[in-house]
């Protein structure tokens, strides 16, 4: 059975400027365990899918499946990394992780030794006492992520999670990341508008087309796993770089293309 | 060396000009340039302080004598009791209206029209009602510090960031667990915003309350010793009231940093 199943989603916002399309019919099929990073221009509709899966926005047509069952609203089954961490910021490290299970009245035994385990695997072990302020971006993000691992979910939906974090932070992340998945599986869904970032962390790369969203190919990066840093330099990182690129070319000047069009219209 | 004009003040210096006015004040009342009986000199409303505070009860014709706790004390429970009544109500209500829309719209409207009609002006309503009572004072204690708390609890709630929100509910969160675990400590700083401008307001209703519709408490003195030329008593009183006041809010400000203590590190 697929992860993750997306047949024909489209999405309309209502507004009073008018309808906006922002997805226009979506298909996708995640095999369980897959990495798959969703790349796209910004304003191509790529975190309104991840938004659609999460049960965070409806959809107007088609439909979005997980593991079989039809998605209407968010919950553990589908963990969420946001791009701006969203912790509570009156909940300590330790109480930002175990706030799923106390939540869903999990048992604090077990809660407690996988929340231990999980600030351990993402670095933060002596940080449980900490408040969100105190922490910077990257340690914030790494609450976020086990606060996902610990609701024990069958797909992790994360929303350009390093977007907001500088270069070198970044590539930390995504290396932990990598790591992190090693220990733990499941199914991810990553979006980013980061080629780099994308061949690097997945195990194939949809790339998107400009508004409304398309899913324009699907590439299939063949990179040997565990992946470190030296990847980069790899003729084939090199060459599915090359390829990427060209696509999202094409996608961001058809979008700014559409973009001058509709001013024209507007005038 | 020169004191740089952006350091901190030293911190007799906002003593400085009160100190020089209590100076001319008793001045004016030692010289009799104003009359004892408008103005009397601090010494004496000093002394009548004293003797109000610390006085044998029942001797001579000073029926203050002695009163000043418990004088300050009915004043304090009145407040202490409206104002707890109007954090009852006024935390839920307003929680409610900044999360459903539907309450949003049944009941927003009616506190937004009942708002502008000052604490003053429920007096006769509520002697009316309540009669010259306890609970006539409490009402319009509750009822004045009730909006102030009830709109920024509203603020509160209704700012809760949509992020915040998505990951209770992908985490598992009822709507219940939700409104008690995120929209409700999300909102409470607005709500000690709100309950420090209640309290204030509050202090304000319990003299008005006290003056007309009960026959106890700072208010009910402030009047009486008036009536019968006690100007001294009169300034002793509206310090007292001052105090009161300072000193509650003060307990308040305490109470909050502790509960609002993830608040100092700031947004980064």
């Amino acid at each position: 059975m697929a992860a993750v199943d997306i047949e024909g989603v489209r999405k309309v916002f209502g507004g009073r400027a008018g309808a906006v399309e922002a997805l226009a019919a979506i298909d996708m099929t995640l095999a369980e365990g897959e990495f798959a990073c969703i790349l796209g221009p910004s304003g191509c509709g790529k975190s309104t899918l991840l938004n659609v899966i999460a049960g965070f926005e409806d959809l107007t047509e088609g439909s979005a499946r997980v593991f079989g069952q039809g998605v209407s609203k968010p919950g553990p089954d589908r963990a969420v990394v946001f791009q701006e961490a969203s912790l509570f910021p009156w909940l300590t490290v330790w109480e930002n992780v175990t706030f799923g299970p106390r939540m869903l009245g999990r048992p604090k035994p077990e809660t407690e030794e996988l929340a231990r385990r999980f600030l351990g695997l993402v670095g933060l072990a002596g940080f449980e006492n900490h408040l969100p302020d105190q922490l910077s971006g990257g340690m914030k993000q790494r609450v976020g992520i086990a606060r996902c691992l610990i609701l024990k979910p069958r797909v992790f939906l994360m929303d350009e999670p390093f977007g907001a974090l500088d270069a070198q932070t970044r590539m930390q992340m995504q290396e932990l990341l990598l790591h992190v998945w090693d220990e733990a599986r499941g199914t991810v869904l990553f979006i980013t508008h980061d080629i780099d970032e994308a061949i690097f962390l997945a195990d194939t790369v949809y790339v998107m087309t400009a508004r409304p969203g398309r899913i324009r190919s699907r590439i299939v990066v063949d990179l040997p796993r565990p992946r470190t840093i030296e990847v980069l330099t790899d003729p084939r990182f090199n060459a599915l770089r090359a390829d990427i690129l060209h696509q999202i070319r094409e996608e961001a000047s058809k979008a700014t293309r559409a973009f001058e069009e509709e001013e024209r219209a507007r005038k | 060396m020169a004191v740089a004009a952006n350091a901190a003040p030293p911190a007799l210096l906002g003593l400085a000009i009160p100190a020089i006015l209590v100076a001319v004040w008793e001045v004016l009342g030692q010289t009799g340039v104003v009359p004892q009986g408008i103005l009397p000199a601090p010494s004496l409303v000093a002394a009548t302080w004293w003797d109000w505070a610390f006085g044998a009860r029942g001797m001579g014709f000073n029926p203050y004598l002695g009163t000043w706790a418990e004088t300050v004390l009915f004043s304090t429970k009145r407040v202490f009791m409206g104002f707890l009544t109007a954090i009852v109500l006024g935390v839920p209500i307003g929680i409610m209206i900044g999360w459903n829309r539907l309450v949003a719209g049944a009941v927003d409207p009616l506190i937004q029209s009942l708002r502008p009609i000052p604490i003053t002006a429920w007096l006769p309503f509520s002697i009316a009602v309540f009669g010259i009572r306890d609970a006539g004072a409490v009402f319009l204690i509750s009822l004045g510090a009730f909006f102030p708390i009830v709109v920024n609890t509203t603020a509160g709630a209704r700012d809760t960031p949509k992020n915040l929100i998505r990951a209770a509910r992908m985490m598992g969160a009822s709507e219940r667990q939700l409104l008690l675990r995120v929209v409700l400590p999300n909102a409470l700083p607005s709500i000690f915003t709100g309950m420090r401008l209640g309290l204030g307001i509050a202090w304000t209703a319990v003299i008005v309350a006290e003056i007309v519709a009960v026959k106890s408490g700072l208010g009910y003195v402030l009047w009486d010793a008036y009536y019968v030329g006690r100007m001294d008593v009169v300034i002793a009183d509206m310090i007292s009231i001052g105090l009161a006041g300072f000193i509650s809010d003060r307990v308040l400000v305490a109470a909050g940093h502790r509960v609002l203590h993830w608040k100092q590190f700031g947004a980064r």
